[in-house]
Parts: structure tokens; C-alpha cells; sequence
């Protein structure tokens, strides 16, 4: 016979608000890529204003994982899945911030649309939108098979990061009057970057929460 | 190296026609705690208890299979129960401390084995209330009746009484239920002790008491023995969903 257990009541408040923050990121991830490929200066500064709700969301997901570490002291698929809200929390907050950070940087490239679109730096950014959007989904769903595809697609838009980073380089050796601004799109590279290893880092969290496997550290692809 | 101390193959037990135990096998290792837990009626204590043969003194209780212990099979006939059960001492949920003094409750047990020589008397109350973690609280009272001690100091007085005869393990059925929190945490910690030197088997219905404690854990249900594991294993990612279900609260 199952049991009523005022955890559950908890468990349902927390997933609720993992999964607001989810669709909160979610869509500043959208905005700052929109913004980023029309120069969209109004969008990238609703951006940067958005991220304090994300901030307080953070705050309120920490303090209730700890009311429910202290009074309900969760074992088991329970502790996993506490842990892991934790940990989502964490990343789902950097990719907030990193998307903050692109978007203070689309005014000093606004008149360079041209060299975003030749670095690749949209595509890039759309195919981190939609791996994001794979993320919540799999926040959503728990599916195994598919973490593992979201994982995999992470890899692969990394080693992309990697080459487009290459090449910016190369340019910016070769074109000294193009340094400013494709150190600029550089960052904006490496943030790219750093939002798709948040990404992989929810997915193995979410491998963790089903089967208590540690995956961190494996090679994904 | 783990030794195995106890080891039970494929053990049954049966009150009258009821049977209450089924198929038990478990290897209990030595000088390490070991937790049952399950819901009430799940066999654990009867389980516990028959590891000295308690249950012998219940009308209508059949076991088959082997209890063995240092390999030699309990059960087997020639066994004497007085023996075994110095061997192996039992702490009980409420303490029972005899009506007499503290000194007495403890010397008793090494008394009724033939040792009469005070100084040898006072040197192993003295040891076994050390080991209970208790001797700094009765030493200069030895002579007071044992009643008169709080009810965690009787628990640790009862658990000085069955160090006293030298047993090898130590069965405890929920020594700390009935205490509050500070004596309990006194318990554990004693009983953490403990397994330096004895290998202890402890029954609990607290799951964090068996989560703190314990090296191994053995989840019982309906008589059976449902996952026995690591209690590392059992309280982070056990195998079976039962395991789970229990631990987490969501049945039992």
C-alpha cells in the first residue's frame, strides 16, 4: 500500500519551480540568440533585466532543497533527486548568467553582423537554443535514452565551438584591425561553449537522479 | 580481511504452522555493524533472536537450515544454549536492569560463570562499564541501586552487564526506542565503539539510526530477506524497488 508522505507535497514544489527556472533560462537562451543575430539592442537589454528574477528563482530552489535535506532527510531515489535539483539549479543559473553576458556584448558588435554570420556564430547559437530546449525536455521526461542523445549532440556542438574559435584566432593574427571584434565574438564563442557543458552537465545529473550512475567526466561522443 | 561470523543457510523458522522466517541466508562479517530493518512483522527480531537461540524458549517454534557461527552450526544438538549464549549477548529494547546495585547488575553475569575473586570482580565491572561508556557516570555510586539511573544510562548499564561476560557478538532488538535523543546519539556512538572489538547485530525500526551506525544493512519483509547490501548502497541507490519503497516512506 502506498503511502501519503508530506515529502511528496515537496518534491511537487520543487520540480515546479526547476522546471519555471527551466523555461525562465529557456528563454532568455532564445531572446540572446534572436538578439545576437538582428542586433536586437531593445531584446539584449530585456536580457540583461530579466536575469534578477532568475537570480531570486535560484535562491528560492537552494533554500527549499535545504528544508527538505534538514526536515525531511531524503534517502535513496529521493536524495538523488534532491541532490541533482541542487546541482540543475546551479547550471540552469550560470547559463542564465552566461546569457546575460552575451547580451552586454551585442551593442559593440552591431554594425559586424556580416563577420557573425561568416564565424558561424548564429548557427552556433541556434543549435545551443535548441540543445537547451532538449535540456528542459529531458528535466521533463527523466529518459535515459535520451540524455544520452542530448549528451552526445553536447559533444558535437563543442568540438564546433573548438573550430570556430580556431579560426577566429587565425583571423585575428592575420587582420590586426579586426582584433576588438572578434575578441568579442570569441567570448561570445566561449560562452556558446559554456552553456552547452551546463547543458551536458544537467543531462548526467538527470542520469544520476534515474539510475544513480556518476557519468561526469565520460566522454560523451 | 572480512571474516564471516555468522552465516545462515537457507534457514526457516515456523511459529506452529505460521512460517515466519523463509529461506534466510545472509553472511553477517565480524567486528562490523550489521542493521535489520523492514516493518513490524517483517521477522526481523525473530530472525535476531534465533542467532542465540532465544526463540527456543517459545512454544511451537520449528527451525530448519543452519545458524552458523565460528563454523559450528548452532542448532546441532550437542550445543549448550548456556555457552552460546555468552557468546552471544543480547541487549534489548527496554532496559532491565536487575533491582539491585549497579556493581551488582554488572559482577552477576561473571559471578553465575564461577569467578568469586573480588579484585578480578572490580576489574571487569569496571572494564565492562568503560566499554559501555557509562563508568564516569556511576563510579562513585557503584553501590546505588541500578534503578535509580536514567533510562540511557540503564540502557548502557544493561549493555556493561552483557560486555561483562566476554561474548564475541552482541545482539541488540532497538536498544535506543525508547530514548531521547541526547542518549541515543550515546548509543550510537557506543555502539560505533563497540565494533573495535565485537561484531554487532542491531535491529531498528530508526533509519537513520541504521544509516549512521551500521556497515551493512539487511532489509527484511514478510519473512523474507528482500536486499542485504552495503548501508552506503542500501540508503543511496539499493536494487530493489521494495528497498526503495521502504526507506523512502512509501509504504510500511
Amino acid at each position: 500500500m502506498e503511502n501519503y508522505r508530506i515529502f511528496d507535497s515537496e518534491l511537487e514544489k520543487l520540480t515546479h519551480k526547476v522546471i519555471t527556472m527551466c523555461s525562465q533560462v529557456n528563454e532568455q537562451l532564445v531572446d540572446v540568440v534572436l538578439a545576437l543575430k538582428t542586433s536586437d539592442l531593445t531584446l539584449a537589454r530585456k536580457v540583461i533585466s530579466n536575469d534578477e528574477f532568475i537570480n531570486n528563482l535560484d535562491v528560492k530552489i537552494d533554500k527549499l532543497c535545504q528544508k527538505i535535506f534538514a526536515l525531511q532527510q531524503p534517502v535513496a531515489s529521493d536524495l538523488r533527486y534532491i541532490i541533482s535539483a541542487l546541482k540543475i539549479n546551479n547550471d540552469l543559473e550560470r547559463i542564465g548568467d552566461h546569457a546575460v553576458n552575451i547580451a552586454k556584448r551585442i551593442e559593440p558588435l552591431q554594425d559586424y553582423k556580416q563577420l557573425i554570420e561568416e564565424f558561424g556564430i548564429d548557427t552556433l547559437g541556434e543549435k545551443t537554443t535548441v540543445l537547451f530546449a532538449d535540456v528542459v525536455e529531458l528535466v521533463k521526461t527523466h529518459d535515459l535514452a535520451f540524455a544520452e542523445k542530448v549528451m552526445t549532440k553536447a559533444g558535437e556542438i563543442k568540438d564546433e565551438c573548438e573550430g570556430i574559435a580556431s579560426r577566429i584566432l587565425s583571423e585575428m593574427m592575420h587582420q590586426s584591425e579586426v582584433v576588438v571584434v572578434a575578441a568579442n565574438i570569441l567570448i561570445i564563442t566561449n560562452l556558446l561553449d559554456r552553456i552547452t557543458s551546463y547543458s551536458t552537465n544537467i543531462a548526467e545529473s538527470i542520469t544520476f537522479v534515474v539510475d544513480g550512475e556518476i557519468v561526469k567526466h565520460r566522454k560523451h561522443n | 580481511m572480512i571474516v564471516d561470523k555468522i552465516n545462515t543457510e537457507d534457514m526457516f523458522l515456523y511459529y506452529s504452522s505460521k512460517m515466519a522466517l523463509n529461506n534466510i541466508s545472509i553472511k553477517i562479517p565480524e567486528k562490523k555493524v550489521t542493521a535489520f530493518i523492514g516493518p513490524s512483522g517483517c521477522g526481523k527480531s525473530t530472525f535476531l533472536r534465533s542467532l542465540n537461540r532465544m526463540n527456543d524458549l517459545i512454544d511451537g517454534v520449528k527451525i530448519e537450515g543452519k545458524v552458523i557461527i565460528d563454523n559450528i552450526n548452532i542448532y546441532d544438538k550437542n550445543i549448550d544454549v548456556v555457552t552460546l549464549r555468552k557468546k552471544v549477548g543480547m541487549v534489548f529494547q527496554k532496559s532491565n536492569p536487575f533491582a539491585k546495585s549497579i556493581y551488582e547488575n554488572v559482577a552477576y553475569g561473571p559471578k553465575i560463570n564461577g569467578i568469586k575473586d573480588k579484585s578480578q570482580l572490580d576489574e571487569i565491572v569496571e572494564m565492562a562499564l568503560k566499554n559501555a561508556a557509562i563508568w564516569d557516570e556511576v563510579k562513585d555510586r557503584l553501590g546505588d541501586s541500578a534503578l535509580g539511573l536514567s533510562g540511557g544510562q540503564q540502557q548502557r548499564l544493561c549493555i556493561a552487564r552483557t560486555l561483562a561476560v566476554n561474548p564475541e557478538i552482541v545482539l541488540m532488538d532497538e536498544p535506543a526506542s525508547a530514548l531521547d535523543p541526547l542518549s541515543t546519539a550515546k548509543i550510537e556512538e557506543l555502539i560505533v565503539q563497540l565494533k573495535e572489538n565485537y561484531t554487532i547485530v542491531i535491529v531498528t525500526h530508526n533509519m537513520q539510526q541504521a544509516a549512521r551506525i551500521s556497515d551493512n544493512t539487511a532489509f527484511f519483509y514478510l519473512g523474507e530477506l528482500i536486499e542485504y547490501d552495503r548501508t552506503k548502497k542500501i540508503f543511496t541507490n539499493p536494487d530493489k524497488k521494495q528497498t526503495e519503497d521502504y526507506i523512502t516512506g512509501r509504504f510500511g
